[in-house]
């Protein structure tokens, strides 16, 4: 049978694993070759026992349950299954009113989906930088980026860390905009206990698999909060013709994985927080900056280097990023770039195709889109010197593998002249961002 | 006051499932979700390439890329062909969801015979499923890109384009976000295919859950009797 059963337990940790020989030079691995397999979502009999119910309910009902039962727990007042995370990026988009030929504002760091989801709704993205903290749009340039065609500020809380939304909605207020929150990575991630999905006037939001909220594969949720918004949403699929549906097999699987998301979040929160604690004990590493009040929902942990506090600080940021990345796989913890270019930079943003004949970017009076990377210090240099750990840390992970995770960064951190040694010997490293545009 | 709704896509309405097929589906449904990620975007899943094969064979087609709905499918079949924004195209017996759709994509349709046909169309629904070859055969030969539509065997908007040119797959799947494309650059770290560069992108990817359901039907589409 095929299976995605882990067979092999971990050894329990123990910290004289950090003074062992690295990995990467024939020392023993922290985790061993055969049991860095994590899984999620984790499929449970009431996944199946629900999926034999469900199939025997009409599709529109099973979608209906699930629609119901999602937009309740978030706490938004409409709610619009959709087959993707950009399918309901664009629906909520069209829903606040965006128009063919409008600008929107979104953050140069994000997943390519967010900026494609504007220019599906015909507008044109314009890309503001990152704070440096939190790596979210930074509210502080986003009031120069406003002109008189802009339309709405529409913020990612990227990797699940909720952005800063009283900044945001003050500045859409003042300039008499609309806030559309990009919640994909954000499933259950809150500002003082109101959830991600539910604060802005429209909402879209992910549930593919590879998101805290998983369903089955691919598919998306549109949150609107006016009543007027959402019947716009209706109305564009109406009048479109445009087939968003979500499947009724996915609707089945989020009704059963609705009912654990709470303790996964649990889990995950209980681990980034053993891990932030140990990364906060080393020279080189630090965890995600979580600013009070705000819940994170880490679908990815972005680690922060700090090659200067370990005497590295006259290499180059980036080449450092990449020794530790080398030393750290070979560790068995999958820390990696997610995301190698700012957005603008990808393909679509440079040759401006769009629908064709390179609409809707033709309705704009721009001679400069502002696409050119260099426009995004911040984001260069968050790409230059974070990594990421990304399913390993989402999925429910027991405590004998975050403890596992934690040693290998100390173990890291107490080599300091091996990751110098490994830098002077790869002098072919490139910048990221350098290199072709990847979606991931 | 809350409320939600489901999307219900103009002129269709989807089928409950026959009550005959609940076992085996159920049961293919059970063994995909014990089988691993359920990931559209993962490098080797097995049900989406086998999906594609069965109607690479239905069709008689080198190439075959699936969609997360028909309207992703009539998308991929005009830009694969370079009917983009602001070209025309003639669809004969065009539905009124059609008609909408390519508007709202800002192709013009015109009746005019000098103009090609922008693809044929197959429903495939339970009452022609065991005759399918039949009602296939007359089209293949009528356009170089044939959409199949299987959102009426009730899994979920479903829909494919099948093509011999290899130029409109590419842009075909270059249309996807993580379609093949996207998908061969994170695993080479190069840009796969950098002269044919994606514009607008959406994510039309198919769920292997509902691809592995069309898939089953296909394959036992000559059983009178299941289980």
């Amino acid at each position: 049978m095929k299976t995605d059963f882990i067979r092999k337990p971990l050894s329990l940790p123990s910290e004289a694993w950090i003074n062992e020989q690295l990995a990467y030079y024939g020392g023993p691995a922290v985790i061993p070759e055969d049991s860095r397999k994590t899984t999620f979502p984790s499929i449970t009999k009431e996944d199946i026992v629900q999926m034999l119910v469900s199939i025997q309910q009409s599709p529109e009902a099973v979608i209906d349950e699930f629609t119901e039962k999602y937009r309740s727990y978030v706490g938004a007042n409409y709610a619009i299954a959709t087959a993707s995370g950009t399918s309901s990026l664009h629906l909520a988009l069209v829903g606040v009113g965006v128009q063919p030929g409008d600008e929107v504002i979104v953050p140069a760091f994000t997943f390519i989906a967010t900026a494609q989801a504007v220019v599906a709704a015909k507008a044109i993205p314009v890309f503001v930088d990152i704070d440096p903290l939190t790596y979210n749009l930074n509210p502080a340039l986003v009031e120069q980026a406003i002109t008189a065609r802009t339309k709405v500020i529409m913020p990612v809380h990227v990797h699940g860390l909720p952005a800063d939304l009283a900044q945001l909605r003050a500045l859409a207020d003042k300039h008499k905009l609309r806030l559309v929150e990009d919640a994909s990575h954000a499933h259950s991630a809150s500002i003082g206990g109101q959830l991600c999905g539910s604060i802005g006037d429209g909402a879209g939001q992910s549930l593919m698999a590879d998101k805290n909220f998983p369903v089955g594969g691919e598919g998306g949720i549109a949150f609107f909060k006016g009543r007027e918004d959402y019947e716009r949403a209706l109305t564009f699929l109406q009048e479109t013709g445009i087939d968003y549906r979500m499947s009724w097999i996915a609707a089945a699987f989020g009704i059963s994985q609705l009912d654990r998301l709470p303790y996964y979040d649990a889990i995950r929160a209980r681990n980034a927080s053993y891990l932030t604690n140990i990364l906060a004990q080393t020279k080189l590493f630090k965890g995600p900056h979580v600013p009070v009040g705000h819940k994170h929902s880490y679908n990815m942990y972005r680690i922060k280097l700090d090659p200067e506090a370990a005497g590295l600080g006259d290499l180059p940021d980036y080449q450092v990023k990449e020794a530790i990345q080398e030393l750290a796989s070979s560790e068995g913890v999958f820390a990696r770039e997610w995301q190698n270019v700012p957005i603008p930079g990808h393909l679509p943003f440079q040759n401006r195709k769009g629908f064709g004949r390179g609409y809707p970017f033709t309705l704009s009076e721009r001679k400069d889109f502002g696409y050119h990377i260099d426009h995004f210090p911040e984001t260069l240099k968050m790409l230059r010197s974070t990594l990421t750990i990304c399913r390993e840390l989402r999925s429910p992970i027991e405590y004998e593998r975050i403890a596992a995770y934690a040693l290998a960064f100390q173990k890291i951190d107490a080599n300091p002249a091996i990751i110098r040694e490994l830098v002077l010997q790869n002098t072919a490293a490139k910048k990221s961002y350098e290199r072709d545009a990847r979606l991931g | 006051m809350a409320h939600t709704t489901i999307i219900t896509a103009p002129e269709k309405v989807t089928p409950v499932i026959k009550k005959e097929q609940y076992f085996s589906l159920s049961f293919v449904l059970s063994r995909v979700l014990n089988s691993g990620v359920i990931m559209s975007i993962e490098k080797n899943e097995s049900e989406l390439k086998g999906l594609e094969k069965s109607i690479g064979k239905l069709t008689q087609s080198k190439y075959v890329s699936l969609f997360n709905s028909y309207t992703g499918a009539v998308h991929a079949a005009l830009w694969g062909q370079d009917i983009v924004h602001g070209s025309l195209t003639r669809l004969e017996g065009a539905s009124e969801q059609d008609q909408r759709f390519v508007n709202w994509l800002g192709v013009g349709l015109v009746t005019d015979s000098e103009v090609s046909q922008g693809f044929e169309k197959v429903t495939v629904t339970w009452d022609n499923l065991s005759r399918i070859e039949q009602e296939l055969l007359p089209k293949l030969q009528q356009s170089p890109v044939l959409v199949l539509d299987f959102t009426e065997l009730g899994f979920g908007p479903c829909a494919s384009i099948s093509v011999n040119d290899e130029s409109v797959w590419t842009k075909a799947e270059r249309l996807k976000i993580f379609g093949a494309f996207d998908l061969k650059t994170m695993w080479t770290q190069e840009e796969a295919e950098p002269d044919i560069q994606p514009g607008a992108q959406f994510n039309y990817r198919l769920s292997p859950l509902v691809a592995a359901c069309v898939k089953l039907s296909l394959l036992r589409r000559n059983s009178s009797h299941e289980d």
